[in-house]
């Protein structure tokens, strides 16, 4: 029963009686608080607070992605019912079916899930560094950094680094330029905005030259990458981005506190003892590899980033950037999209990056109208 | 935010004396500018991905015949003239979006007014089919559309501010090219003249072309021409304009007229060329001053020696192919955001 503020709170939090057996479960207010081990001397060993909101809406959350997944797995040219999923998946479906499953759908599915989470999640940090939902990876030009990176390694130096490190390299240079050019760190979301916007003009402007350097073929094939597509990823893909995400992912949920605290403001959260610049450093770090990874395996999807801490927040209430609830909800996000951007209209196969940047255009809009009415910008 | 326009260094009136040697420097300083765009001209029809001797240029410019070499330079003709165009009406629509908003970050790009032409004009073409000449036209919708949403979405209760339009411009981009590549993927045909046209390009284009956005071009910036004056009132505020006995309703929307038929015929014409419109009325304030009956003729003249450029090093530094001028723009004109931000001039 570890939730997502697993890890959050650990320590004695006694705040509910305890008894001899061990597990006890105590209401305090909304929260629940599980202790584990120990007795009425000592104490529990480990007491974790659960929210028991944020455990609901990721289970949700779950329970969509497990139904898009085997939407995911089963629709197609090539349909495989619901009752043949098991046989294939053990070996005993048509050749056919084998191969759109093993070779298609399955990394398919892996990088959306995969990439989904690793996408929200770096924008759940860099919402919460920056105070603010609109100082995502999208807006301020990371993930068009990572995809000149990108395209750079794989386009105007082919070898000098493969195309993961290219995106990674880029998406550090993007964060380095926004961070210069704001004169005041990541201290300004709105000034990050600007530069930002600049930053991923910029970044689009040197893909294009990449673009005309390559030879056609590859042009094309990076041309599509570029809008965000899963189309013919492969296991390596879905490795990458699955050893990114187990990195990187607990090292998130460890900052997930002092960002919490951080979030009330530089000076209070100094003053409670919390280190706010190197936790703020760091957290950026996870974020921006969180993105080059992502982006080097299925490119700048647009807006995911943006989209899946805000719709996470509101739905479980919470007050910190719940990462694990983000996670969830990119992956979600991710899959239900590649599933309208393939099936939507009958023919026409789009890139999932030109369904996240449609819907995820007017989510923004919606989100500046509904700002702006309560505060100044 | 008056904060913000006022540091746009208003012209000091308190120095009379001044006042004519001013004028005759900045007249001087056209001079200069008007040299400079004819060099830049001339550049724009000699230098290209093709390198062809200058006796040959001259051999193609006074008496063309069948040669490689003539068609070449007969081809960057119509170029040139193009980017004299786009450049002019670029330039002078960034200047006076941003005079009229009241924001040093207006342009077209940035406020989605590109896009939103782009996207009637992809339209138009993919599913009505109308040939390159009418495009103009299918263009404004698309620009009024967009302007007009971002302005909604970027101006919330408490009125307007640089960023919020920055950021809605940037949300309707975002949808308007999305729906300008579902449509250009579902329909292949478009695409593929659409490539080069998307990120904002000079080249392939014909005289035809270029004499149906002269008029526009020509109408559009007598428009913005005419509203100069009242444009520095404007600059004021609406209160203050109203007081110096001036319509600033009236000045606003027909100098948005003019605006927009400026950035459609740029964008119908090259497609939706960014920064062009944002940078130079910023290299031009640090000459002119914030007084639009000199911001403007020099925006005119400058605006297409910095396309006219741009395009040229794009034909250069990518042989044997060539990069749309719209990638170089956005490489010479994002650090001008990114300085304007930092000196802290758009109230952040």
């Amino acid at each position: 029963m570890r939730g997502p503020k697993a890890g959050a709170t650990t320590g004695p939090t006694t705040d509910g009686p305890t008894t001899a057996s061990g597990t006890v479960t105590a209401r305090a207010g909304t929260q629940r608080v599980v202790q584990l081990g120990g007795g009425r001397a000592r104490g529990p060993w480990l007491a974790v607070v659960v929210h028991p909101r944020p455990v609901l809406v990721c289970l949700v959350f779950l329970a969509l992605a497990a139904v898009a997944a085997l939407a995911t797995l089963a629709v197609g040219e090539l349909g495989i019912s619901l009752a043949e999923l098991p046989g294939v998946f053990a070996g005993h479906g048509t050749r056919a079916q084998e191969w759109a499953l093993f070779t298609s759908r399955l990394p398919r599915l892996g990088v959306a899930v995969l990439a989904g989470a690793a996408f929200a999640v770096a924008g759940a940090i860099f919402q919460s560094v920056t105070r603010n939902p609109l100082g995502s990876p999208d807006v301020i030009g990371l993930g068009a950094g990572a995809a000149a990176g990108a395209a750079a390694a794989a386009l105007v130096w082919p070898g000098f680094v493969s195309t993961p490190v290219g995106a990674l390299l880029g998406a550090f240079l993007a964060i380095t330029v926004v961070y210069l050019g704001t004169g005041r760190g990541f201290a300004a979301p709105h000034r990050m905005v600007v530069v930002g916007i600049a930053v991923g003009a910029m970044s689009l402007a040197f893909v294009q030259l990449a673009l005309v350097r390559a030879s056609r073929e590859s042009a094309q094939e990076v041309a599509l990458w570029l809008t965000g597509s899963l189309a013919a990823r492969a296991t390596g893909h879905v490795v990458v981005i699955g050893v990114a995400l187990a990195v990187l992912l607990p090292a998130a949920l460890a900052l997930t506190r002092t960002m919490q605290l951080a979030e009330m403001g530089d000076d209070l959260a100094t003053g409670v003892g919390v280190p706010v610049r190197a936790s703020r450093t760091l957290a950026v770090v996870v974020a921006v590899l969180l993105t080059g990874a992502a982006v080097s395996v299925c490119g700048p999807i647009a807006f995911v980033a943006l989209t899946a801490p805000q719709i996470a927040r509101r739905l479980t209430r919470s007050s910190g950037p719940g990462m694990v609830a983000a996670a969830c909800c990119g992956a979600v996000l991710l899959v239900v999209a590649d599933l309208v951007a393939q099936y939507a209209l009958p023919g026409i196969i789009f890139p999932v990056g030109v369904v996240t940047a449609g819907l995820g255009g007017i989510y923004l809009a919606f989100l500046l109208v509904r700002e702006w009415k309560r505060v100044a910008v | 935010m008056t904060t913000a326009t006022t540091a746009t260094r208003a012209p000091q009136p308190t120095r009379p004396r001044g006042s004519r040697s001013r004028t005759a420097a900045l007249a001087l300083g056209l001079l200069a500018a008007v040299g400079l765009l004819v060099l830049m001209a001339a550049l724009g029809v000699a230098v290209g991905s093709k390198p062809v001797p200058l006796g040959d240029v001259w051999h193609g410019l006074v008496s063309p015949d069948d040669s490689y070499n003539s068609a070449v330079i007969a081809s960057r003709i119509p170029r040139t003239q193009l980017g004299l165009l786009v450049g002019a009406a670029l330039a002078v629509a960034g200047a006076v979006i941003q005079g009229l908003t009241r924001n040093p970050l207006g342009d077209p790009g940035l406020l989605g007014v590109n896009a939103g032409a782009s996207m009637s004009v992809v339209l138009v073409t993919a599913f009505v089919g109308v040939g390159v000449g009418r495009t103009v036209w299918a263009a404004i919708p698309g620009a009024v559309l967009a302007a007009v949403v971002v302005y909604v979405v970027g101006t919330g209760r408490a009125g307007s501010t640089p960023v919020r339009l920055i950021l809605a411009g940037a949300a309707v981009s975002a949808v308007l090219v999305a729906v300008v590549q579902a449509v250009s993927l579902a329909k292949p045909d478009v695409f593929d003249s659409y490539r080069f046209w998307a990120i904002g390009s000079l080249a392939g284009r014909t005289a035809e072309t270029v004499g149906q956005v002269a008029w526009f071009v020509v109408v559009g910036l007598l428009l913005c021409f005419a509203m100069a004056r009242a444009l520095n009132a404007v600059e004021l505020g609406d209160q203050a304009a109203t007081s110096l006995g001036l319509a600033p309703g009236r000045t606003k929307v027909l100098a948005a007229i003019g605006a927009t038929m400026l950035c459609a015929a740029a964008v119908a014409a090259a497609g939706p060329i960014g920064f062009v419109g944002l940078a130079v009325p910023h290299i031009v304030r640090a000459f002119t001053g914030a007084d639009h009956r000199w911001l403007l003729p020099y925006c005119a003249v400058l605006g297409p020696v910095l396309l006219i450029g741009s395009d040229v090093l794009g034909r250069v530094i990518a042989r044997p192919g060539e990069l749309m001028v719209g990638a170089i723009t956005a490489f010479v004109g994002a650090p001008f955001l990114i300085a304007a931000v930092r000196r802290g001039r758009v109230g952040l």
